[in-house]
């Protein structure tokens, strides 16, 4: 059968130069390799912790000791915890004014495109280099509204009451071994603090770059939108490329409370020696939405799995995840809701598309607690796969425990249909650009999500992996 | 205060661990040895090249076994399985059927019965154009705890894979389905379908859905579904205005639902019987 021996011509990766840039490691400090007592106390004096986050970070060093490693999902073991440095300061000192940032650091986000998403569409950024924040600014209407938008250490100090509420609450240490580890090294990230009421119409975003090789990065994200308050949150994420690997274990906290909304919206395009191990989740009250946009490229490995909380009566969810595996990748990731309340929904929807021996795995959970009735749930995976080299797999798992439900649970697998390439081929348009165009549609749902600069970048990233695969 | 339990069965790929569903262990009334199953408990059958096998296995007093099936290239085998099992008692089985070049195996099972029942099917597709079809139905009452692991294995090019199942759970039951629709690399112009439906008929019960799809190569079509909820409450409201009570109404429900797969049992004396039982289920439980 025809069929059944249709060659592809394989393609080995893409040019990824734009995001492999290389700088020259200038740290002002390194952190020695490894994890000991002695590391997280000098991280934590060196970052002029007071004294109760010491003690936090020793608790977390102690449960992440004692923690084993996750016995699913990918294999971790190309990550040596005795090589990694987890704390490494770039020579630049945070600054509010772009001009002022060390001109190797400024070149490196001027190529990725940050200053002109500040200028055209963006209230507010903030860049990590390495473990550390280097620039910051705010538009000046939203300070004047109450709004907290800075660095994690400048919360700690400034902040110190509403962090203490908040720091490592929704993610304990005990959560799992990586945010252990989080616990006792963080470094850097977000501190977001919406008013109740206080409607932040453009978007805030912050950027994260790894330079140094065989690094660890471990920010810390905590975003607080008070009652009836909006806020559209962007992270990007990005590494060169080393021959060592590098880690990402960031956490993500995210506080929706009564009648607020929160998008928070991720590309990551993480160089492919990055064993990218992030853990993110939100914790909603009564009639508060999240709603999560999140694209997943790069890494070697990745986990990631952002959890929302809906605890509070008629909390939503909207999820939204694509995800492109290619050669030498094994990317997990998906999605859990819990829902908690009476009338909560969650709505899932994925894809995910794998190529050149890459692995995607869709992972989620769903659980409907006994007392959250009249809960409705919608969960949507769709996998495409590009050729017969590549994985794809789905498990979901749905625990219902309330009877008042409606549950519902669908997943595609499969592969560019023969029949739709000849329709658009025969309508003049040449074969690449017709696989190209069908990629494009069947990530739609995430691409009608993102801002327009991110639909657009998310669709280079895509022209890119697609370049030379032929169906 | 547990001791130590025997493994039986566990999805081919693990999850987290807090959700409970990577593996199911043998119940506690049972004694189970996987590697050493008595002979009587043990039965390997096989279907001729070209001909057709009807079988079916009921368990009404015995806990516990295994059939082991290979079905030769077209040949076709009928299978159904039955479990009756008192309300008090432990079940534990397993079922294997290797499938060759353009043969088929049609699978019936209604799991009824039994205090904890842990149970697993696993269908190999491994000829070209082999075909499984696999229809279940369960019923959950009292505190009844149901564990399903299925497993249908696409390794032959072009092959067919239908799971469906249909449950109702009532009072405290608890449920948990497994279902895994596994392409392998080279399984191309493969077609997998895998749908579950549940019914829960009043709060406190447990439902645990895991539908996998696991997938090697491209060249494939795969499916599944799920929906979990209450009975339809205008259907209710519609069957208990004529007149009829609310377990009557139940029964009424999940007879239909339970219907596509009951119409498979060609044995009218053993529908009868299965119908019986869950009408009896329904009516008293508590």
């Amino acid at each position: 059968m025809e069929d059944l021996t249709k060659k592809k011509t394989y393609v080995e990766d893409i040019e990824r130069s734009l995001y492999d840039i290389r700088n020259e490691d200038r740290s002002l400090y390194k952190s020695a390799k490894g994890l000991t007592e002695e590391v997280v106390r000098d991280i934590s004096k060196r970052k002029n912790d007071p004294d109760w986050m010491l003690q936090k970070r020793l608790e977390a060093l102690k449960i992440y000791n004692e923690m084993p490693m996750p016995t699913w999902g990918p294999d971790l073991s190309p990550l040596h915890m005795d090589d990694i440095v987890t704390y490494v300061r770039p020579d630049a000192k945070m600054t509010g004014n772009w001009k002022e940032v060390p001109e190797e650091i400024k070149d490196t986000f001027d190529r990725l495109g940050i200053p002109e998403a500040e200028k055209t569409s963006l209230a507010g950024v903030g860049a990590q280099y390495d473990s550390e924040v280097v620039y910051h600014s705010m538009q000046k209407e939203l300070a004047d509204q109450g709004v907290i938008y800075t660095d994690f250490e400048t919360a700690v100090r400034e902040y110190p009451d509403i962090v203490k509420q908040y720091f490592m609450t929704l993610i304990p240490p005990t959560a799992h071994k990586f945010a252990a580890l989080h616990g006792a090294v963080w470094s850097g990230g977000s501190f977001v603090y919406v008013p109740e009421g206080v409607h932040v119409d453009i978007p805030l975003q912050s950027y994260f770059r790894l330079n140094a090789a065989g690094a660890g990065q471990f920010e810390h994200t905590l975003i607080i939108c008070e009652k009836g308050s909006s806020l559209h949150f962007i992270e990007g994420c990005s590494a060169p490329k080393y021959n060592v690997t590098n880690l990402h274990a960031g956490a993500v906290e995210l506080f929706v409370k009564e009648g607020a909304r929160l998008r928070y919206s991720t590309i990551e395009n993480w160089s492919r020696n990055m064993m990218n191990l992030n853990t993110k989740r939100a914790l909603v009250d009564k009639d508060g939405v999240i709603e999560w946009v999140s694209g997943s490229f790069g890494s070697h490995v990745s986990c990631l799995y952002p959890t929302s909380v809906l605890r509070g009566e008629n909390a939503k969810c909207e999820f939204t995840g694509v995800t492109f595996s290619s050669k030498g990748q094994d990317l997990d990731t998906g999605a859990s809701a819990l829902l908690l309340a009476p009338h909560t929904s969650a709505n899932i929807n994925t894809r995910t598309i794998s190529k050149a021996g890459g692995k995607a795995t869709y992972r989620s959970a769903v659980k409907v607690a006994p007392a959250a009735k009249d809960a409705k749930c919608l969960v949507n995976c769709e996998s495409l796969m590009l050729d017969d080299q590549s994985r794809s797999d789905t498990l979901p798992v749905m625990d219902i425990q309330a009877d008042d439900v409606e549950v519902g649970h669908e997943a595609k697998i499969g592969r560019i249909s023969d029949e739709a390439i000849f329709y658009l081929t025969s309508r003049g348009i040449d074969e690449k650009e017709a696989q190209a165009m069908i990629v494009r549609g069947f990530v739609e749902p995430i691409s009608k999500a993102l801002p327009v600069e991110y639909a657009v970048e998310m669709n280079n990233l895509i022209n890119l992996e697609l370049e030379g695969t032929m169906g | 205060m547990e001791t130590e339990k025997t493994l039986y069965s566990a999805i081919p790929m693990r999850t987290w661990r807090w959700l409970g569903v990577n593996e199911a262990y043998v119940p506690s009334d049972v004694v189970w040895n996987e590697k050493d199953v008595p002979a009587a408990a043990d039965r390997k059958l096989s279907v001729a090249k070209g001909t057709v096998r009807e079988e079916t296995v009921v368990y009404r007093t015995e806990p516990s076994g295994r059939v082991t099936i290979d079905v030769a290239p077209g040949a076709k085998l009928h299978l159904t399985k039955v479990q009756l099992l008192p309300a008090d008692k432990g079940h534990v089985d397993a079922l294997e059927i290797n499938v060759a070049e353009g043969a088929e195996a049609h699978v019936t099972i209604a799991e009824l019965g039994a205090a904890e029942t842990v149970t697993k099917v696993t269908i190999n597709l491994n000829g070209d154009g082999a075909l499984g079809d696999l229809a279940a139905i369960y019923l959950g009452s009292g505190s009844q705890k149901v564990d399903l692991n299925y497993v249908i294995r696409q390794a032959g090019r072009k092959t067919k894979a239908e799971m469906q199942v249909r449950g109702a759970l009532k009072d405290r039951s608890e449920k948990i389905f497994r279902g895994t629709l596994d392409f392998i690399r080279g399984s191309k112009g493969s077609v997998g379908r895998e749908r579950e439906e549940v019914v829960l008929l009043n709060e406190g019960v447990r439902n645990r859905s895991v539908p996998l799809m696991l997938s090697g190569e491209d060249d494939v079509d795969g499916h599944h579904a799920v929906s979990v909820g209450k009975m339809d409450q205008e259907k209710l409201f519609y069957i208990t205005s004529r007149g009829l009570d609310l377990s009557e109404a139940q029964r009424l429900v999940v007879e239909a639902s339970f219907n596509p797969v009951l119409e498979r049992i060609e044995d009218k004396a053993l529908r009868a019987e299965i119908e019986q039982y869950i009408e009896e289920r329904i009516s008293d439980g508590k």
